[in-house]
């Protein structure tokens, strides 16, 4: 099986071409996004068929209420992991879903993962990998329960038993750590 | 805004991006964004970094996921509906299906019951069929016993000459007998009269029994009743040469010999 060739475009013709409801629009949007919002669902939910469907609820949700994106307030991906992240949390706070997942071990699903998407990932991004690692363990534990397991700062402040107040100081060293890296 | 620099360093542009602050506190962030560079140019670093950060860990979903994914979308144009609403819960369908089998089961019943009336009818009615059968055959036999008897009467009256006319006369014990006893020695023929016959009436375990007396010794021509519907003339076993004729009361269906003190009636050629 030969790999398919991924469409891309900018995130202005992008966002245009999603307006406009155009097929190449929805190609476009699948084939820049799905595997990081994909990862992020994962993460979240710790379960490759419910990962599945949540990803694909999350991409209907985009095409359907795409218009009360407003460019002028963020970036498209922003917008687009915040649905992710939303519909993922509700799925795990439902009924159905504490029932099939409680005796799931999160912490080794995560290294597990970790180990994992070393293996997917793209070969762009591959030597920042290691900068990645440079994340101070702190910072990226904080950074990685909100923005990878969908903690709010409140509970992550209570799941680690440290104040709010250095919840958002780590965080924000932590996306600053980034910046150095990748802006 | 007095303090910029302790505004970006607070946090709160990290946790709008993370999408964590309440309505209120977002459309702050987004009115200060709008009035300073600084605050908007500080929330894209964040996002480029978060998105970076993101792409770094991308997991690839599976190949067969893209197709399902945008035929979804395809769907998703046509009819728009709300997101989790889009099929009848699992409950939903046993509850209807089990309404629907319920419902089965009473149009079952119902039926079966009708069914059921439908053919008890039809067996009363084979019934009153069968017993009108029977009665029309018991008419077909009766009258077919008549003809009989009656053709008999007719052969007699037809060919008189040929016949020997013996009347029978009642012995000590019935002296109100008497019966009429045609036979005809060519065709070895022996009829009674059933319209002339005067006998006590039998009972149901009794029969007459009429005989002929050939060279001394009584021979069996057959039974009879004393109380007959028809009028005609019946036909008994043949006989050759008789002297004498004599009927006894025999027990029903007959006897090989005649029991002597039982002689209702007796008459000689």
């Amino acid at each position: 099986m030969s790999p398919r060739t991924k469409i891309s475009l900018s995130e202005d013709e992008l966002v245009k071409a999603l307006r406009n409801k155009e097929k190449a629009g929805a190609e476009a949007l699948y084939d820049m996004y799905s595997s990081s919002l994909y990862g992020i669902i994962f993460r979240i939910v710790q379960h490759e068929e419910i990962a599945e469907d949540l990803l694909q609820d999350t991409f209907v949700r985009i095409w359907n209420s795409f218009s009360s994106y407003d460019a002028s307030k963020g970036r498209l991906f922003t917008w687009m992991v915040n649905i992710a992240r939303n519909i993922s949390i509700d799925k795990t706070r439902s009924k159905d879903f504490r029932n099939s997942s409680k005796t799931e071990d999160i912490e080794n699903n995560v290294l597990s993962l970790e180990m994992q998407s070393g293996n997917a990932l793209n070969p762009e991004i591959l030597g920042l990998k290691e900068l990645v690692a440079k994340l101070k363990p702190e910072q990226k534990i904080v950074l990685d329960m909100v923005y990878f397991r969908g903690f709010t700062h409140a509970e992550v402040s209570e799941e680690l038993e440290i104040p709010l107040g250095t919840v958002k100081t780590r965080l924000r060293n932590g996306i600053i750590s980034l910046r150095k890296v990748f802006n | 805004m007095k303090n910029l620099k302790s505004y970006l360093e607070s946090g709160i542009l990290e946790q709008y991006v993370l999408g964590d602050l309440s309505i209120e506190e977002r459309l702050e962030v987004e009115k200060n964004a709008v009035k300073y560079p600084e605050i908007k140019a500080e929330l894209i670093e964040i996002e480029s970094a978060l998105l970076s950060y993101a792409m770094s860990n991308a997991i690839e979903p599976a190949e067969s996921l893209r197709n399902k994914v945008l035929n979804s979308l395809e769907k998703a144009e046509a009819d728009v509906r709300p997101l989790y609403a889009a099929s009848p819960k699992p409950g939903q369908f046993y509850k209807y299906a089990f309404a629907a089998s319920l419902a089965l089961f009473f149009i079952s019943v119902i039926l079966l019951i009708n069914l059921n009336s439908k053919l008890n009818d039809s067996y009363t009615q084979i019934a009153v069929l069968q017993s009108g059968n029977q009665r029309f055959s018991n008419q077909v036999n009766f009258i077919d016993e008549e003809l009989r008897d009656t053709r008999n009467a007719l052969h007699f009256y037809q060919n008189q000459a040929a016949y020997k006319l013996v009347t029978l006369k009642g012995s000590d014990k019935a002296p109100a007998a008497s019966m009429l006893v045609a036979f005809n020695p060519d065709e070895e023929e022996v009829m009674i009269d059933l319209s002339t016959l005067k006998m006590p009436s039998n009972d149901k375990e009794h029969q007459y029994q009429l005989w002929a007396m050939v060279d001394g010794k009584p021979v069996d021509l057959g039974v009879f009743d004393s109380e007959v519907d028809s009028t005609g003339m019946k036909k008994m076993k043949s006989v050759k040469n008789a002297q004498a004729f004599a009927v006894t009361l025999e027990l029903r269906g007959g006897s090989a010999n005649p029991t002597m003190d039982q002689m209702m009636a007796i008459g000689s050629i």
